[in-house]
C-alpha cells in the first residue's frame, strides 16, 4: 500500500493504493467516478480515456501511482461547474451518442484535441478519436459533434 | 409536432455527463462477486471437478456447479438445450463449468484458477460439412439443427429457358458483436424472498421467464429491470450473466454482481453465424431473373440459440429485394463445436446480401447491362411477389431508393485503384411467420403527468425517445407531460425483444393505440376545454386510475412448412448502398471512401436517429466485408480481434425514402438491421471493380485479396460443395 496525492478534476485528493492498482481501478473505486468505463482492459477501446497532466491515457493501463503528483480529469469534471461543457451540449445535439458507453472517453479524447487544436481539421479530430472505439455510432455524429463544439 | 423531428435523446443528457448507471456500475451493501469459469476444451467429457482448493481461499462465498441449480438446467429461445452450467460434457471452448462466489472479483477470479478439472476429451466437430456426415453427435437427436426451405415454380423448367446461369459459391465467417458494454448483472434478494435482477439486456421479459425456469420460482418473484444497455447487437438477447447473478443470489442470500471482462465477452458470447452458399442464379438476355436456386449451410456451434431463426430468415429473404419468379432454396443448421451462434443484426442477411448481390453484378456482366439497370429492372415493387408468395401491396421504396442513388452512380468516376459497387437488401421486420406482439400501457399519475410504462428495451438505437415521439404526437401534449417508466418487469407489460428491427414498428403501433384511447379520455374529460392535465389526472384516482393499454402484432401467416410459402412479415424495409473504394495495389489494402446510403423506412420517426443507425450500419458493415473474423481459442479480446475506428470510416451520404407503411405508427417501419446488410455486398463489388478481384470469402482482409490478386484468380469461387 501507498498513498498518493493528485488533482483530480480540479480538487486536492488522495488514495491509499496498491503498487498494482490501476488508475482505472482507483477512480471507479476509490472516487466513484464511474464515467470512466472499462471496456476491454488492455488498452484498446478507449472507455477509460481520461487526462493525466492533459494527455489523454488509458486509465486501464495507467499505474495508479503514475497519477502521484499529476493532474487528472475526467468527464465529470466537464460538467463540474454545473453547466454543460460546449462538447457535451454539442454530443447532445449532433446525435452523438447512442448507447452512451463510450462517450465520457470519447469526450476526453475530444476535449484534450480542442486543448491543443482550437481549429482542427476533419482529419486531425479523425485521428483524434482513433484511440476510441464506438460500435454505434459509426463515428460520423461524434466528429460533427467535436467540429461543432471547435466552432463554438 | 414531434413526428419526423430531431428530438434530442431523452437519455442524451445523462450520457454525457457520465451519470448513465450501466449495470456494472452498480452497488449494494454487502454484495458479491461472481466469476464463470469456462471450459477450454472444444468436446469433452467431464471426469471430475475438484474446488476444494478454490474453495478454502479466503474469501470464497461459494462455488456452484449444475447439481447446485434448483430448477432448469437450460435455457434458449427456441430450445431449451443450453445448461447454464455443464453437466457431464462440454461442447464448445468457452462452456460454462461453474460459478465462484466471493466478496471481490479479484477474489473470485483468482479462486477460479484453483478449480481442477479432469477432461476426456472427445472428437470435436469443427465444421458443419463434418457434422453433416460425423458419426460423432453433439446432441441426442443428431447434428442437424434444422433445415428450412422456399420453394416457388419451376426452377429446372426455368434454367432450361435461361439466358445466362451463374453458379458461385461464397463463405462469411463468426462475427462478435463488440458491444462496448460487456454483459454485466446485479441480482438481489429481497426479504419476501423474490430476486431481482437488473442487467444490460435487450428482453426483460423474456428473461423473467428464463430466471423462473432456472430457480424454479413462479415468474411473478422474479423481477427484471433494465440499466441503461451499451450496445446490444442482437448478444444480449441470449441469458448472459442474469442466470449466473440470479441463481448465486438466490443460493447465497446477498447481492451479487456479474459482469464479464472482453475476455469472457468473446468466450461466452454468441456469434454471427459464418454462413456457406451455393448459388444459382439465371436471367433472360433483358436481364430479368429467371430462376434462383440456393442452398445454404450454417455453422451454428454447440446450442441452438436462434440458430432456426437465422437460418429461416437466410432462405426467405435468398432472392434480394427482386422479383423471381422460380426459387428453390435450402437452408440447413448443423451443430458443431464451436461456440453458439445466434441473433447477430441480421440474422443471416448480411450474409445472403454478400451472395446475391455478387450475384446480380456477375449477371450484369454476362449480359452486358450495368449493374443499378439490372437491380432496377428487377426490383421489387408494388404489386409484386416475393419468393414466399406474398404480394407487396403497399410501402415497397426500393424503386425509389435506387433512384436516390442513380445520380451519384451516373457520376462516378474510375480515377485510378478506386472502384465502385452497390448493395441491396430487404428486410422482414419483426419475426418471421409467427406472432410477436408487443404491449404497453400508460396510466395518469397524481402529480398531473401521464406514466408511461415501456417494457421495450433502449439498448443505445435510441427506442425510448423515439417511442416517445410517436406518445407525445398521439396526444398532442407537451414533452414535459410525459413520465417514461421503462425496463422493468414489475411496471410494464412484455413489448418483446428489440431485435429484428422490431420496436419502431411493432411497440410504436402499440404505443400509438394506448396513446389514441388516453387522447379520447383526455377529450372527454375536457382537456381542450380549458380543464388541466393536472386536474384530470387527480381526478382520475377517483375513478380508480384508469389504464389505457396498446397491443400490436402484425399480420402474418405461418409459413408452410414444406414449401415455405406464405406472409412472413406485414412490412419489410428495403435499402441500397453505392460505396466507393480504393484499394493499394501494394499492400492490398482495402478503404473505404464514399457511402451513398438509400433507405426506405417508411417514415422517419427522428430523422438523425434514422441517420444515427445508418452511420453505424456502414461501419459495422465495413467490419463484416473487411476486418472481423472470430477465430475460436484464438480471436480472445480486441488485439486478436478487429473493428473499425474512425480512421476506417468514409464519409456517409444519406438518403430517406419514406413510402408509408398504412400499419406502422405514423408510417414507420424499422431501420436497424437494414442499415448494415447492403453494406459488405456493395464493398465486395466495389473491390471488384477497383481491382478485377471478386472475392467469394468474408472477410475481405488484405491477406486475402493479397492471395486472390497473386492468384490473378478473378473468377475464384472456393470449393463447390455438395451439402
Amino acid at each position: 500500500m501507498r498513498r498518493i496525492s493528485l488533482q483530480l478534476n480540479g480538487e486536492k485528493a488522495e488514495a491509499e493504493i496498491e503498487d498494482y492498482s490501476t488508475l482505472l481501478e482507483v477512480l471507479r473505486e476509490q472516487f466513484s467516478l464511474l464515467s470512466v468505463k472499462e471496456g476491454c482492459g488492455i488498452g484498446e477501446c478507449g472507455a477509460c480515456t481520461v487526462l493525466l497532466n492533459e494527455r489523454p491515457v488509458y486509465a486501464c493501463l495507467t499505474l495508479a501511482v503514475k497519477a502521484d503528483g499529476c493532474d487528472v480529469k475526467t468527464a465529470e469534471y466537464l460538467s463540474g461547474a454545473g453547466s454543460l461543457h460546449p462538447l457535451q451540449e454539442a454530443f447532445v445535439k449532433a446525435g452523438a451518442v447512442q448507447c452512451g458507453y463510450c462517450t465520457p472517453g470519447m469526450l476526453m479524447s475530444a476535449y484534450a484535441l480542442l486543448k491543443e487544436e482550437k481549429t482542427p481539421t476533419d482529419e486531425m479530430i479523425r485521428e483524434g478519436i482513433s484511440g476510441n472505439l464506438c460500435r454505434c455510432t459509426g463515428y460520423v455524429q461524434i466528429m460533427e459533434a467535436v467540429k461543432d463544439a471547435a466552432e463554438i | 409536432m414531434f413526428v419526423g423531428e430531431n428530438l434530442e435523446r431523452v437519455d442524451a443528457l445523462e450520457k454525457v455527463m457520465g451519470k448513465g448507471m450501466f449495470a456494472g456500475d452498480l452497488r449494494m451493501e454487502g454484495m458479491l462477486f461472481a466469476v464463470v469459469l469456462r471450459s477450454d476444451r472444444f468436446h469433452a467429457r467431464i471426469i471430475s471437478i475438484d474446488a476444494d482448493d478454490a474453495l478454502s481461499t479466503e474469501g470464497v462465498a461459494r462455488i456452484i456447479t449444475h447439481s447446485d441449480i434448483p430448477g432448469a438446467n437450460g435455457y434458449g429461445v427456441l430450445k431449451k438445450d443450453q445448461p447454464y452450467l455443464a453437466e457431464g460434457y462440454v461442447r464448445f471452448f468457452g462452456e460454462p463449468l461453474a460459478v465462484i462466489i466471493a466478496e471481490s472479483e479479484r477474489i473470485a477470479r483468482e479462486a477460479a484458477l484453483k478449480i481442477r478439472i479432469i477432461y476426456e476429451d472427445m472428437e470435436p466437430l469443427n465444421d458443419p460439412f463434418m457434422a453433416a456426415v460425423s458419426t460423432v453427435t453433439i446432441h441426442k437427436g443428431g447434428n442437424l439443427l434444422c433445415r428450412k426451405s422456399v420453394f416457388k415454380g419451376d426452377t429446372k423448367k426455368a434454367a432450361a429457358d435461361s439466358s445466362v446461369i451463374i453458379e458461385r459459391t461464397y463463405s462469411t465467417r463468426r462475427v462478435d458483436h463488440v458491444f462496448l458494454e460487456c454483459e454485466a448483472g446485479l441480482a438481489f434478494p429481497d426479504t419476501s424472498g423474490r430476486i431481482t435482477v437488473i442487467s444490460s439486456t435487450q428482453n426483460i421479459h423474456y428473461k423473467q421467464k428464463e430466471v423462473s425456469r432456472l430457480l424454479s420460482l413462479p415468474e411473478e418473484r422474479i423481477r427484471i429491470i433494465q440499466a441503461p444497455t451499451g450496445g446490444g447487437f442482437g448478444g444480449k438477447l441470449d441469458v448472459t450473466v442474469e442466470g449466473y447473478a440470479a441463481l448465486a443470489a438466490y443460493l447465497t442470500g446477498r447481492p451479487v454482481m456479474v459482469r464479464y471482462t472482453r475476455e469472457e465477452s468473446m468466450l461466452s458470447n454468441t456469434k454471427r453465424h459464418p454462413l456457406y452458399m451455393n448459388y444459382r442464379t439465371g436471367a433472360a438476355k433483358d436481364g430479368r431473373l429467371t430462376f434462383l436456386e440456393a442452398k445454404i449451410i450454417g455453422d451454428t456451434g454447440a446450442y441452438a440459440s436462434y440458430g432456426a431463426v437465422v437460418a429461416l430468415r437466410a432462405a426467405v429473404h435468398a432472392t434480394g429485394p427482386y422479383q423471381v419468379p422460380n426459387v428453390e432454396v435450402e437452408s440447413s443448421m448443423y451443430f458443431t463445436n464451436n461456440p453458439v451462434c445466434g441473433a447477430m443484426r441480421g440474422f443471416g442477411i448480411p450474409q445472403t446480401a454478400f451472395a446475391h448481390e455478387s450475384q446480380m453484378d456477375l449477371l450484369a456482366e454476362a449480359l452486358c447491362i450495368d449493374p443499378l439497370e439490372i437491380r432496377k429492372i428487377n426490383a421489387l415493387r408494388k404489386g409484386s411477389e416475393t419468393a414466399t408468395g406474398q404480394v407487396l401491396n403497399h410501402s415497397v421504396g426500393f424503386y425509389d431508393a435506387l433512384k436516390c442513388i442513380e445520380p451519384a452512380w451516373k457520376e462516378r468516376k474510375k480515377t485510378g485503384n478506386n472502384g465502385f459497387g452497390l448493395g441491396c437488401m430487404f428486410y422482414g421486420i419483426g419475426n418471421t411467420g409467427v406472432p410477436n406482439p408487443s404491449a404497453c400501457h400508460l396510466t395518469l399519475m397524481p402529480e398531473g403527468k401521464i406514466g408511461f410504462h415501456l417494457g421495450a428495451c433502449d439498448i443505445g438505437q435510441g427506442s425510448d425517445t423515439v417511442l416517445t415521439q410517436i406518445l407525445l404526437e398521439t396526444l398532442g401534449l407537451e414533452k414535459n407531460c410525459v413520465l417514461l417508466l421503462k425496463g422493468d418487469s414489475d411496471t410494464t407489460r412484455d413489448a418483446g425483444s428489440s431485435s429484428a428491427s422490431r420496436q419502431t414498428y411493432i411497440t410504436g403501433k402499440a404505443v400509438f393505440e394506448a396513446g389514441s384511447k388516453l387522447r379520447s379520455y383526455l377529450e372527454e374529460k375536457g382537456i381542450n376545454k380549458g380543464r388541466s392535465l393536472k386536474d384530470i389526472c387527480s381526478a382520475a384516482s377517483g375513478e380508480g386510475g384508469p389504464i389505457f393499454d396498446g397491443f400490436f402484432d402484425p399480420p402474418t401467416t405461418p409459413l408452410d412448412p414444406v414449401t415455405g410459402q406464405g406472409i412472413p412479415y406485414a412490412t419489410y424495409a428495403f435499402a441500397a448502398h453505392m460505396t466507393e473504394v480504393e484499394v493499394d495495389a501494394a499492400t492490398c489494402v482495402c478503404r473505404v471512401k464514399k457511402v451513398h446510403a438509400a433507405h426506405d423506412v417508411g417514415r422517419a420517426i427522428n430523422p438523425d436517429a434514422v441517420r444515427g443507425q445508418i452511420f453505424g450500419g456502414v461501419a459495422m458493415g465495413i467490419g463484416f466485408a473487411l476486418m472481423e473474423e472470430f477465430i475460436p481459442s484464438r480471436s480472445k479480446s480486441l488485439y486478436s480481434y478487429y473493428i473499425p475506428t474512425s480512421m476506417d470510416m468514409p464519409s456517409v451520404e444519406t438518403y430517406l425514402v419514406e413510402d408509408e407503411e398504412p400499419t406502422g405508427p405514423y408510417g414507420a417501419k424499422g431501420v436497424g438491421e437494414p442499415a448494415l446488410i447492403p453494406q459488405g455486398a456493395s464493398i465486395m463489388n466495389a473491390i471488384r471493380d477497383a481491382t478485377g478481384i471478386r472475392g467469394f470469402e468474408l472477410p475481405c482482409n488484405f491477406e486475402r485479396l493479397c492471395v486472390l490478386s497473386e492468384n490473378n484468380d478473378c473468377n475464384y469461387s472456393g470449393s463447390k460443395f455438395k451439402g
